[in-house]
């Protein structure tokens, strides 16, 4: 299962786009709110990211380079729907963050 | 003009999109109505039918109005009249594989507890008076629009006409009427040509009601 842990680093942010600005293909002058987790997640680190980090620099893991914890969604926002200039309604889902943790 | 033509139907689809209630309940009807279900049906009309009922319901006027009722320039038939057009996504909620006599659509309707109440509520609070300066009997837009969207959702559902002026109709007409051809005309009318509701539309588009003003501000 995994473990999410709240950190004060790792935060919720938003900006203001334009649909086109996602690069996702759409051609439409609709806007949406975009959310997204950013900021570090060094609080919450474990031992198991410890150990990772000190065999990675001590180069015992040969080349891999496992991910340490990471700020990531552990919710999504709501659909987004939209019209296009060719009026096809589109539905995007799991593309904004409602709740933000380190993973 | 120096200054790009505003599309009204465009910024209230912006405006939607960024407030949380009216973006979720907007793509809360538009996926069960643009989903296909299976090669004979594009959609899921009762689901569709009853998200479009939530919208109206869950969201502020001033996002679900502006949107269902915002005004285009008559010189813009594409960008903003089909737009307007496209609100309820007529291709599940309204259009139908053959076009019913409107009498029948009527009775059909009767049948429907909610239908029935509302297409009531709809010809007590639109009812056109040419006498009075609002164009309605009872002199309150604000209660003419919330009838009318009311409809939205029922098979009753109303939408645009492909027309030069503001014209709405439910997905039906008077062929076939035999001697109720007066009576059934006069039902369409209702929905073509009442200067109660056009002025309703209207006012709302412009921003000039004063009914619904202070509600929604």
């Amino acid at each position: 299962e995994r473990i999410s842990v709240q950190s004060r680093g790792c935060l919720l942010k938003e900006v203001h786009l334009n649909v086109t600005d996602l690069g996702l293909g759409y051609q439409t002058k609709e806007e949406l709110i975009f959310r997204y987790c950013s900021g570090p997640c060094i609080e919450a680190e474990t031992n198991y990211d410890k150990i990772l980090n000190n065999l990675t620099h001590n180069k015992k893991l040969d080349k891999d380079a496992p991910s340490r914890t990471c700020c990531r969604p552990i919710a999504f926002d709501d659909d987004l729907s939209f019209l296009d200039d060719n009026v096809v309604y589109h539905t995007l889902k799991k593309h904004s963050a409602r709740k933000c943790g380190c993973v | 003009p120096a200054v790009a033509r505003e599309n009204n139907c465009l910024n209230a689809a912006k405006a939607c999109n960024l407030n949380d209630t009216c973006k979720k309940y907007r793509s809360a009807y538009i996926s069960p109505c643009t989903s296909r279900v299976s090669t004979a049906e594009v959609c899921n009309k009762r689901k569709c039918h009853k998200a479009l009922r939530q919208f109206f319901d869950k969201v502020h006027p001033k996002h679900s109005y502006g949107m269902l009722f915002c005004s285009c320039p008559i010189s813009d038939q594409k960008a903003c009249s089909e737009r307007r057009r496209q609100t309820i996504v007529p291709v599940c909620s309204y259009e139908e594989k053959q076009t019913p006599n409107c009498l029948e659509l009527q009775a059909s309707c009767k049948t429907n507890y909610i239908c029935r109440s509302r297409l009531a509520d709809f010809f007590v609070n639109c009812m056109p008076d040419p006498r009075s300066l609002s164009g309605c009997l009872k002199e309150n837009y604000a209660d003419c629009l919330l009838s009318y969207s009311g409809l939205i959702g029922t098979v009753m559902t109303p939408n645009y006409l492909r027309s030069p002026k503001i014209s709405v109709s439910p997905y039906c007409d008077c062929s076939n009427c035999g001697n109720n051809k007066d009576e059934c005309d006069k039902f369409t009318e209702f929905f073509t040509e009442n200067i109660c509701l056009r002025n309703a539309i209207q006012a709302f588009g412009n921003g000039t009601d004063i009914g619904i003003g202070p509600q929604i501000s």
